[in-house]
């Protein structure tokens, strides 16, 4: 029983980090139809950057805070200088996007150096809650769970409750439409660009202290994971990145505790399976 | 006209006698050995822009028949013969479970949209780099192993003929492939699929059987790249081998058979210098930097890459300039 909450802690928590990276992949997808191999390094960005801030203020808040803002100004260039040249090209997208994963990370490795950097969880996540049962619940995990939750929930407000969100999810439906009630819908892009982008560099952050390193090839790996997570959710779908984050998380952390020679193979195979049977996911935002 | 196309024909003439001059006039190992490579990598280049340039369709997966290519010779090497004959069953082998491999994954996901397709084949090649870590038994894990290679190839200035003219072959082969009215269709269907579709062809058809063919040749250039080195490790499944075959192609431009070749060429040289320069400034250790700089800056504003946009400045030339005549003409007949 303890095993059991204990890889369902582990499988959520390792979920949300990767719903932070996936909502904001999925949302450019299904609103712009741009597939951003860079996300992945935006992820490393943010997580070097704000493990940095971090390290100088002392304070894990104001890390955060230097995450998130390195997110959304690395989004803000990429989408102004590299993807608006190539919208509705999905081959020089693919490419474009694909360089940039490469300059990115390895101008990380200039910044940082090319070695692991060790981070430490912040003094007021420390510790552990024993439960009467003897089951021990690690703080950082409960609080990585937790903000996952609340982006989740605020994410959803946002889409289902202002009038931004509902532009955004008109704009998944049918861009033309919206751009023909005269909206201006290459602002709603680079809106959207800038907060999945954040969210990315959020969730590397967050990792930091889960992991106790972070590395530079961090951002290709949980890219990878990322992409897996938005094909079988669907693109375009908050809740499908969520269920299908979730999913994955779950799945890894069990079979990496029961079966770990299939532990890695798992997420790809959960992948062709449901893009063979449904090629647009499983919650895809188009009909 | 003709006079320029001799031209660049007496240019390419001299470029190949060159090269196989190269050997005799040179004892420099390390450019034989860099030319080696370029001429390896080129064919894999080249399986690659068959994909991109010609059909159209971007594969993040092509490292998985490099190394199936690689690992088939590898272990046929190590584990029953390494005369020269068995060189050529390994290579038939190894070309037969890319034909294999690639028709399946192709059946299975040619159907789906580009972004899709492009993920999928990350997640197929994934898996077989999972696999050649994890059957130990055959793959000998994450260290790789070495063997011995035919006796014939062990001179390197045999082996560097060998792999020129096999790269030749490859090209001649290709040209034939792409210019046979199967690439027509091909190039049909990069253009315009849903055309193609209404003209009575089966797109996914046509499709599998340009990646059953990227994928053998592929194989193809694994197993040569396998012998220069005299050992495998699970770095032929790495996705960079695919980003590098992509980066070639793109350089040298795609839809040119010939791109992919100087594509490679400057690829591997670049490498090469540039990972020199790292004695005189660090900062030539990350040459991805400079190069990813480069390859962005090419698709935005040299799309069709090195070859391509030589080209068509040809043909914009020759266009202008038979206008000129056309003028010339004119006035002459006004007077």
């Amino acid at each position: 029983m303890d095993v059991l909450i204990n890889l369902t802690v582990n499988g959520l928590a390792t979920g949300m980090l990767i719903f932070l990276l996936a909502v904001g992949l999925s949302l450019i997808f299904g609103l712009m139809d741009v597939l951003n191999f860079a996300h992945g390094a935006l992820f490393a960005w943010g997580a070097y950057a704000g493990v940095w801030v971090y390290a100088q203020t002392e304070s894990f808040i104001i890390g955060i805070i230097g995450a998130l803002l390195t997110g959304a100004i690395l989004g803000l260039l990429l989408e102004k200088f590299i993807v608006q040249p190539v919208y509705g090209n999905h081959i020089q997208q693919i490419l474009i996007t694909l360089g940039v994963m490469l300059v990115l990370s390895e101008l990380l490795k200039v910044v940082w150096g090319p070695n692991q950097i060790a981070t430490v969880t912040p003094e007021f996540l420390q510790g552990s809650w024993m439960l009467d049962s003897g089951v021990i619940i690690i703080k950082y995990r409960l609080f990585i769970i937790a903000v996952g939750l609340l982006i989740f929930l605020g994410l959803h407000l946002l889409l289902k409750k202002t009038k931004l969100g509902l532009i955004v999810r008109a704009g998944v439906m049918d861009k033309e439409m919206v751009q023909a009630l005269g909206i201006n819908i290459r602002k709603v892009f680079m809106f959207v660009f800038m907060l999945g982008s954040a969210l990315a560099a959020l969730g590397g952050m967050l990792l930091g202290p889960y992991s106790g390193v972070i590395h530079a090839n961090m951002g290709f790996e949980f890219g990878i994971l990322a992409f897996i997570v938005v094909v079988i959710g669907g693109m375009g779908s908050v809740s499908g990145s969520a269920f299908a984050a979730i999913l994955v998380g779950l799945s890894g952390s069990f079979m990496a505790y029961y079966f770990p020679a299939l532990s890695l193979a798992v997420n790809m195979l959960l992948m062709v399976a449901v893009l063979i049977i449904r090629p647009t996911g499983l919650f895809a935002a188009k009909g | 006209m003709i006079k320029n196309v001799s031209k660049y024909k007496i240019i390419t003439y001299l470029i190949i006698a060159y090269l196989i001059a190269l050997p005799f006039v040179s004892d420099s190992r390390s450019t034989l050995l860099l030319l080696t490579q370029v001429f390896i990598f080129a064919i894999f280049a080249m399986s690659y822009d068959l994909l991109l340039g010609y059909t159209g369709i971007v594969s993040f997966g092509h490292a998985m028949f490099f190394g199936i290519g690689a690992y088939t010779t590898g272990v046929y090497m190590k584990d029953i013969s390494s005369s020269l004959g068995s060189y050529f069953i390994s290579v038939a082998l190894g070309m037969l479970f890319a034909a294999i491999v690639s028709f399946l994954v192709g059946i299975l996901s040619l159907r789906l949209k580009s972004h899709f397709y492009a993920m999928l084949t990350l997640a197929f090649a994934g898996l077989f780099l999972v696999l050649a870590e994890k059957w130990r038994t055959v793959t000998r894990g994450n260290d790789g192993f070495t063997f011995n290679v035919p006796e014939v190839m062990y001179d390197r200035v045999v082996f560097y003929f060998i792999v020129f003219a096999a790269m030749i072959g490859v090209y001649l082969l290709l040209k034939r492939f792409t210019s046979s009215p199967l690439g027509h269709v091909l190039q049909a269907t990069r253009e315009n699929e849903q055309r193609t579709e209404s003209l009575g062809y089966n797109v996914l058809t046509y499709r599998v059987i340009s990646s059953v063919v990227a994928g053998m040749l592929a194989a193809f250039s694994g197993s040569l790249y396998v012998i220069t080195l005299r050992f495998v490790n699970t770095s032929v499944f790495a996705t960079e081998v695919t980003l590098n075959a992509l980066l070639m192609t793109i350089i040298g431009g795609v839809g040119t058979l010939v791109g992919a070749i100087i594509g490679a060429g400057l690829f591997e040289f670049a490498h090469h210098w540039l990972s020199d320069l790292a004695k005189v400034h660090w900062i030539f250790e990350r040459w991805i930097i400079l190069f990813g700089t480069l390859y962005i800056l090419i698709v935005m504003f040299l799309p069709y890459g090195v070859v391509g946009t030589f080209r068509k400045w040809r043909f914009d030339r020759s266009v202008k300039k038979q206008v000129k005549l056309i003028e010339k003409v004119n006035d002459n007949k006004s007077v």
